[in-house]
């Protein structure tokens, strides 16, 4: 039997100079690393946000694409939409920096695909968005995927998932963060309009690859 | 009674849950995220998915009980109930989800109806095992032990 000690500390770790370098990413990380998390449920809400904080991300949750919105300053408090694309500019400039947002497909009101297409049709447009849903729907996946997602995941959500996403987010996040700190991470990465059709076929099968996960729950 | 007789007793209780299809792989998941920045984390979530479950379970009620309800409106709470019942690992609660869902696409009333009171039946059960884990983990760590980490993975 293994032990759970609820008291326990976290064990030394001797430092070497890489690993100590690998320690200054990772408290950089920490800092910037922003994901915005838009879900309607407030267990997989507080789910969520314990999953990207075991993964050093700096979390932000709201319960509505309507409130993803406002909070990106694309719309309003009285939701209207802004008039200009000042408001979330001038958000950006203001120093927010959103570098992820994961968000429910399923949700009253807005969709997780309705917030997808406005985020795409923004300011914010070069931020990364990833969808979750419980419905594994070839046809659902497909239309967010061409509607610019980055990736689908199937719901319940788990640790390994966002581990999966990380090097590829964290690549181009890396490269900013070495450079000039205040550049959009997305603007720096080489044409994303090239990567588009690659990207594409390469996240196609992935959500088929959560079905090999389902014969492992299985076995009990 | 001894640290270790507690250990093994929570040991067994737990395992009879996975066995009996109570709680699933997801449950275990929420296991590992707990660390000691967060030692309540399982129950925090568990307790928001019974507060949850009782107002979307009262809720089918209330609809199923009109003359002439939505099936549409049956279906999205129960999505509801079953996104968060597969979130925390509450595999029974889940599997009556599904054939609920199925029923009100069949637009079976009374099929309907039967689930309805199967799920509160299952929420019920699922909530007493897991208060019952919890108390027996409250107990391991107040006699100074620690809590066995189930590999069920």
């Amino acid at each position: 039997m293994l032990f759970r000690n609820k008291m326990e500390l976290k064990p030394q770790v001797s430092d070497t100079p890489s690993q100590h370098q690998q320690q200054q990413k990772q408290e950089q990380r920490e800092k910037h690393f922003h994901v915005l998390a838009v879900d309607d449920s407030e267990t997989d809400r507080k789910i969520l946000e314990k999953i990207l904080s075991v993964s050093s991300c700096q979390v932000t949750c709201v319960d509505s694409g309507d409130k993803a919105l406002e909070y990106l300053g694309l719309v309003d408090a009285n939701h209207q939409d802004s008039a200009s694309p000042s408001q979330s500019e001038r958000s950006q400039e203001d120093g927010l920096k959103v570098n992820l947002i994961m968000t429910d497909y399923c949700m009253p009101g807005m969709t997780g695909y309705d917030l997808l297409k406005r985020v795409k049709g923004s300011s914010w447009k070069e931020v990364p968005v990833v969808i979750m849903s419980s419905e594994n729907e070839p046809s659902r996946i497909n239309k967010c995927l061409e509607g610019g997602a980055e990736d689908f995941l199937l719901k319940p959500v788990q640790l390994s998932d966002v581990k999966k996403l990380q090097p590829r987010l964290l690549k181009s996040f890396d490269q900013s963060c070495t450079n000039l700190p205040d550049i959009d991470p997305m603007t720096t990465d080489n044409s994303k309009s090239n990567n588009n059709a690659t990207k594409r076929k390469a996240l196609s099968p992935e959500p088929s690859e959560r079905r090999p996960k389902m014969k492992e729950l299985t076995v009990l | 009674m001894e640290v270790v007789q507690m250990q093994r007793r929570f040991a067994e209780y737990t395992a009879s849950l996975f066995r009996e299809g109570f709680l699933d792989a997801q449950f275990t998941q929420l296991q590992q995220l707990q660390d000691e920045t967060n030692p309540d984390f399982v129950e925090e979530v568990v307790s928001l998915f019974f507060e949850d479950s009782e107002k979307l379970v009262n809720n089918l009620a209330k609809t199923l009980d009109q003359q002439n309800f939505d099936y549409k409106k049956v279906d999205a709470l129960v999505h509801q109930l079953k996104g968060s019942s597969a979130s925390i690992g509450a595999q029974r609660v889940k599997n009556v989800c599904v054939a609920f869902r199925q029923f009100c696409e069949d637009q079976n009333v009374e099929a309907c109806l039967g689930c309805l009171q199967q799920v509160k039946q299952e929420c019920f059960l699922v909530k007493n095992k897991l208060e019952t884990l919890f108390r027996m983990e409250q107990q391991i760590v107040a006699a100074g032990g620690s809590i066995p980490v189930m590999e069920y993975n």
